[in-house]
């Protein structure tokens, strides 16, 4: 407990503009350390995951919305990712350009959505 | 397709094996023979069957999409005509360098080749591209889940204001109930508003570990090893921990080596509502601790219960106050009518509770699930209940019944926690141990009978006590609650709403209720001053406080001023019952430490010899060849070295054993665990040598198959912990009933054969790994495989009674004529004490009774035996009698005379009486003498080598065989064991009646009647006793614990100066002493071997004319009875006893008996021109 240098480091925060999700990251951008072959298609703000029990395993929190700019985070109810990202006002806003699949699966989701809260 | 040409298998594990070469090397993200990788190829099969399904219907959607025009000019996304479910994916894999050197080795060998295609590899790809997608889904799901409940926790509302007031003032109480989420997230706030170093205090261990758990999956593990915990036996604690999760009492002694506890910036207390010993102690040592710690932040967290107390005794520290999250729950109050009500030496009657079965059966459908659970006072009541409810049980097909207490095996109290089979509930029968300590989810209903058993602590008869009581309101509502955790619920109580008024607001806080010893000398280790004076958040009786001040004097852990002993200040830092810690500290000085560990570790925790199993005759056949009729700390050692030898020749098969002999192995596994703590202890307090500890040898293969066994087992633990908590069983409707051991009736050899052919067997057993991780089996069982010799046998009984005394139990006189269940027996403090039916004792009395042959006398009051026995016990509690447990068996006089801290006798040393409670009467004064002397110079040596041993440890450093020396204590543990066991004297054994008591002592004497005594003192025969004229009692204190000829009954208040013809067995000392003189010059006489004799010349002839000269005078002085003569003669006496010392002893005395022997200094003159 004395080590004092690690606790001056200032923590990063990811919070997503939406839904307020809030988490510490560790990396921002598209090739998170220790991956090798893979990389991201956008820059996006990554953790460890907490849930593998592989520390080496990273987890996509968010990124940034390609049109509008918004912090969000990659949950399905805040943004959608075809080809970049859209924050969820930005999809709804351009839903036509979408392809059907995801224009009939949005709108399932909304219907569940009012099922569950009537 | 080329895949097809070459004869593509994706099902074959060469194929995938190829695949594996490209995406899954050793460096890759996922590597082959990973989890993960194994995850993958089980997606892929089912990501490639949902392919082929789409492929076939999925033809026309695809169409439909085309036919989508882009026509509105608004922002053009720029998104592809086409769908794919590809674009969805953020991540990509760039393996082209290892297909580009594929490919070309592909080239050069094309025939043989039938290696993956383009298609294959990219088929491979977009189903690991899925993979990864669906894996970041699935933990962020996670995540959010996670997320989400944190904010619904009802303390979230106050993250910011707690967060601001632990800022601005240095004491801020949290108060909220149940389910407001306070422990796990508090710490989490502040660690987040940047505090560091953060304790958190439990009253549990469990606790510790499971929140510590929780915390750091919440913070997604964020602080890495910055979350951790720390108790008894195992800490995950690392120079980086920042928050660390901790028992009370562990606090309490790092602030006994830190007293400003500056390690910390926050000290969170967690639930000091329940108000346990160590919180109570805890607060207070913390309010005074932060006059010297400004700057700490302290920060109480309790259920809403007596918030005030803890607020004003912080000077009015603020209180925030968070609601709990409790559904409703209907309160129905059902007094039991008066005809079912039980007096107290009757069963309960279960009618009442059975009504409440039934009206549930009526009044709700099986489909709603709910379980029930039921507070009842104690494991009798439980039983009575349990059989009732099961025969209705059996009978509706509706209900399981679990009983929940601590008794329990761990197996059996893990059921409770699995799953009822739909349409049946059940049914917790349970202590209050489920009122706190333990949380069932999907109880709905509860039923409190309005009772708990609490511990007490008489102070008078020095004894715990079981008692039945009402419960509090604050309990009551407690065990309420726990039927509104998961739902609306119904919480029946079976007292009346007037009952309930008239309870107790809160229940009593054990510091009122138990004995303080322990506290009592860890506040003085502390320096805390005087304990009376000391501000507790509610004070304890002052008697209290003097009763355990006494008792640890009594116990040799502090002076006769209050202060600690050299012992005591041990004793305190270790955390046992000081009687336990005293047996550790004194098998050190002896070669008996290993059984000594064991025994200590074994009357630290529960007896793993379970009640259930005690009626079952294939347990108890079982168990026959553990017992030592010796005593129950023996059959405990027994059992754990049979344990031991049984875990390393069969490792995970000791399960198997256990449960055979009826057997709790968690025991086992906490008493090797505290067997460890407690040798890391002595260790650390150099009163151990400490191992070098290169584990087995330096044979470098065998060092690495140990380490690559201890990787494989961290591995399996690793694991399990994963597996954890995914694992609740469906219970099976025959669940509850009896009969549970019969589980072990598949004989143990088949189960062994079993065990050897599959290795490490199906279901694995986590508590044999972590045993493995943590202990060398091999080196542990060569530390306890060696059987105690009778002689062994003999030295530890003693020492475990030094440690237990004054804890002694004395047959009663006419045990021989009663029933072996009646047999009777009396503490000092207690009368008609009986022994617990667990102990071996209670089975086999006759061991304890004088054997009728040896009796000497028969008569009503006096029996003379060599034989008679006391029982040193480690606890005396009454529940619905008084019982002893723990018990070990002593001879008598030999104990006593070597332990007990005050013996007094009369002149000829025949009577003696033993902590003013006991009375021993010795036939032959002559035998009284040798044995009393031979005690005395034995507790002397002892004594000094103990605080050798002692003092050494207190400056530090040095191991023990160099203070003391291996041979000295080989000696002296060679003379205890002959003087235990044998010493043939016959004496008579009782106990003083309160009549007799008071007319113990003769009192202080008048100056005539001491002059002769006076003499005895000036004795210059006893190098360095003080003996002196005892102020209260009369007679002469000779050592600390021994008072002569003081005892009121004297026949002859002068026989003391009566002499008595007798010959040192060591020197050639002839001459008629007085029993005190007698006893003095054994004292200081070595025998023979030990000193060197004056052999020739001067000094030869010097000592022979001594001799002689003194056996002259000892003469005259015997036979005239002149008294000024007498006088004188005395002096010259003296004087030549003490030349003749000279010859022998030190020089030292010489000055001092020159000096006393002032009133005849021409005898001096004479005898000092003797002497040169």
């Amino acid at each position: 407990m004395e080590e004092k240098a690690a606790s001056d480091n200032p923590q990063k925060t990811f919070t997503c503009q939406l839904c307020s999700l809030t988490s510490p990251f560790t990396y921002y951008g598209q090739k998170p350390p220790n991956t090798r072959a893979i990389v991201l298609l956008e820059e996006c703000f990554i953790t460890k995951d907490p849930f593998s029990p592989d520390r080496e395993k990273f987890l996509v929190l968010g990124s940034i919305c390609s049109l509008c700019g918004t912090y969000v985070c990659v949950g399905s109810d805040c943004s959608l990712f075809y080809t970049k990202r859209f924050c969820m006002q930005c999809v709804n806003k351009h839903l036509d350009q979408f392809p059907h699949q995801i224009q009939v699966e949005l709108a399932k989701k909304k219907q569940s959505a009012k099922a569950a809260v009537s | 397709m080329a895949s097809e040409k070459r004869s593509w298998d994706w099902g074959s594990s060469q194929c995938r094996a190829q695949l594996d070469e490209i995406f899954f090397r050793e460096h890759d993200y996922i590597q082959a023979g990973s989890s993960e990788h194994k995850e993958f190829w089980a997606f892929f099969e089912r990501f490639q069957r949902f392919k082929t399904k789409r492929d076939m219907s999925g033809a026309e959607i695809r169409k439909e999409d085309k036919d989508k025009g882009r026509d509105r000019g608004k922002v053009d996304l720029g998104l592809p005509k086409e769908y794919d479910a590809r674009y969805r994916i953020n991540v990509s894999v760039c393996t082209r360098d290892i297909e580009e050197r594929m490919g070309k080795s592909e080239h050069r060998s094309r025939q043989r080749s039938s290696g993956p295609g383009a298609q294959e590899v990219s088929d491979c790809r977009l189903a690991l591209l899925h993979f990864l997608d669906f894996s970041q889904k699935q933990s962020f799901g996670k995540l959010a889940k996670l997320r989400r409940e944190q904010k619904n926790l009802p303390i979230f509302q106050y993250r910011d204001r707690i967060v601001e007031l632990v800022r601005l003032h240095p004491v801020v109480v949290v108060a909220g109930d149940t389910g407001c989420g306070k422990s796990t997230q508090v710490p989490q706030y502040l660690l987040s508003a940047g505090f560091n170093n953060i304790a958190c205090t439990q009253p549990r261990r469990i606790a510790c570990i499971s929140l510590a758990k929780r915390v750091s999956f919440e913070s997604l593990n964020q602080y890495g090893s910055k979350v951790g915990y720390q108790i008894r036996f195992e800490t995950s604690r690392t120079a980086t921990t920042k928050l660390l999760f901790l028992t009370e009492g562990l606090l309490l002694r790092q602030i006994q080596q830190d007293s400003t506890l500056a390690r910390y910036q926050v000290v969170i207390v967690d639930e000091v509502h329940e108000r346990h010993l160590h919180c109570d102690f805890l607060l207070g040592v913390l309010r005074s601790l932060l006059a010297d710690r400004p700057d700490l932040r302290l920060i109480l967290m309790s259920a809403t219960i007596n918030i005030k107390l803890f607020s004003n005794y912080f000077s009015g520290a603020p209180v925030l106050q968070v609601p709990g999250r409790l559904f409703p729950i209907q309160v129905i109050y059902q007094p039991i009518p008066p005809e079912e009500q039980s007096s107290k030496s009757e069963k309960l009657d279960p009618r009442p509770y059975l009504r409440i079965l039934q009206g549930i059966d009526q009044r709700y459908p099986p489909e709603e699930r709910g379980d029930l659970l039921l507070f009842l006072s104690g494991v009798a009541e439980i039983s009575t209940i349990q059989e009732a409810c099961q025969i209705y049980a059996t009978h509706t097909r509706r209900w399981i019944i679990l009983t929940l207490h601590s008794t329990l095996s761990i197996a059996q109290q893990d059921k409770v926690f699995d799953i009822a089979p739909p349409g049946v509930r059940k049914c917790i029968i349970s202590t209050n141990i489920a009122e706190t300590s333990v949380t069932i989810d999907g109880v709905r209903f509860v039923v409190d009978s309005g009772k708990v058993k609490e511990m007490s602590f008489d102070p008078k008869a020095k004894m715990q006590r079981l008692q039945e009581f009402w419960i509090s309101r604050a309990s009551s509502e407690q065990r309420k609650g726990r039927a509104g955790r998961t739902g609306p619920g119904v919480c029946y109580r079976l007292y009346s709403e007037s009952d309930y008024n008239a309870f107790a607001p809160y229940p009593v806080p054990e510091i009122h209720r138990v004995a303080l010893d322990s506290l009592i000398l860890q506040m003085k280790s502390m320096s805390l001053g005087d304990p009376l004076s000391f501000v507790f958040i509610d004070p304890p009786p002052a008697a209290s406080i003097q009763n355990a001040v006494f008792y640890l004097k009594e116990q040799g852990a502090l002076d006769s001023r209050g202060e600690l002993t050299s012992i005591g200040s041990l004793l305190a830092q270790l955390p046992v019952d000081v009687v336990i810690g005293k047996m550790l500290v004194l098998g050190c000085l002896f070669n008996l430490v290993e059984p000594v560990l064991t025994v200590a570790a074994a009357l630290s925790v529960q007896s793993p010899f379970l009640r259930s199993s005690q009626h079952n005759p294939d347990c108890a056949t079982a168990r026959q060849p553990l017992h030592s009729n010796q005593g129950d700390p023996f059959t405990l050692l027994n059992t754990f070295n049979a344990w031991v030898e049984v875990k390393r020749e069969r490792g995970g098969g000791s399960r198997k054993w256990c449960r055979r002999r009826g057997l709790e192995e968690q025991r086992l596994y906490e008493m090797v665990n505290l067997r460890r703590q407690f040798k890391d202890l002595l260790r650390s307090h150099s009163l151990l040598e400490s191992e070098d500890s290169t584990p087995s040898g330096g044979d470098r293969v065998q060092r690495r198959e140990r380490l690559t066994e201890r990787r494989k087992l961290h591995q399996l633990k690793r694991d399990h912990e994963q597996q954890e908590g995914s694992k609740r069983k469906v219970l099976k409707l025959e669940e509850g009933q009896e009969g549970d051991f019969s589980s072990g009736s598949d004989t143990e050899e088949t189960g062994r054969s079993k065990r050897n052919k599959e290795g490490s067997g199906q279901n694995l057993d986590i508590q044999e790994v972590k045993f493995k991780l943590r202990h060398n089996v091999s080196e542990l069982q060569e530390a306890v495989s060696q059987d105690l010799s009778s002689h062994q046998q003999a030295l530890l009984k003693l020492l475990l009674c030094r440690g237990l005394y004054p804890q002694l139990a004395l047959p009663d006189e006419h045990n021989s004529t009663r029933k072996d269940s009646d047999q009777v027996f009396h503490t000092r403090n207690k009368q008609g004490v009986v022994i617990h039916p667990t102990s071996v004792f209670a089975s086999d009395p006759e061991v304890l009774q004088v054997p009728e042959g040896d009796t000497g006398e028969m008569g009503p009051d006096r029996r003379d035996s060599t034989k008679h026995q006391l029982l040193a016990f480690v606890t005396l509690l009454e529940t619905n009698k008084p019982y002893l447990s723990n018990c070990v068996r002593v001879p008598a006089l030999q104990a006593l005379l070597l332990v007990a801290n005050t013996v007094d006798t009369n002149a000829d040393c025949t009577r003696l009486v033993v902590d003013g409670w006991l009375e021993l009467e010795l036939k032959e004064p002559e035998e009284a003498l040798k044995v009393l002397s031979t005690a005395l110079t034995l507790r002397a040596e002892w004594e000094r080598l103990l605080q050798a041993q002692l003092g050494q440890n207190s400056t530090g450093g040095a191991a023990v065989g160099q203070g003391v020396s291996r041979r000295v204590v080989q000696k002296l543990s060679e003379s205890l064991v002959r003087f235990l066991l044998y010493t043939e004297v016959s004496y008579s054994l009782r106990r003083l009646s309160a009549f007799q008591t008071q007319n113990l002592y003769i009192g202080p004497q008048l100056e005539s009647v001491l002059s002769n005594t006076k003499a005895g003192d000036l004795n210059p025969l006893f190098p360095g006793a003080e003996a002196k004229p005892d102020p209260i009692k009369g007679g002469l204190r000779v050592t600390n614990f021994f008072t002569y000829n003081c005892l009121a009954d004297s026949k002859d208040l002068y026989s003391e100066c009566l002499r008595t013809f007798w010959s040192c067995p060591n020197c050639d000392l002839y001459m008629p002493l007085t029993p005190l003189e007698r006893m003095h010059h054994e004292t200081s006489c070595r025998p023979a071997g030990e000193q060197q004799q004056p052999e020739e010349g001067r000094e030869f002839l010097l000592y022979r004319t001594l001799i002689g000269l003194t056996r002259a005078l000892g003469h005259i002085l015997y036979f005239r009875r002149d008294k000024e003569f007498h006088t004188k003669c005395e002096c010259v006496y003296q004087l030549c006893v003490f030349l003749f010392c000279i010859l022998f002893q030190s020089q030292k005395v010489e000055k001092q008996a020159l000096h006393q022997c002032r009133a005849l200094p021409e005898f001096i003159t004479v005898m000092c021109a003797i002497k040169t």
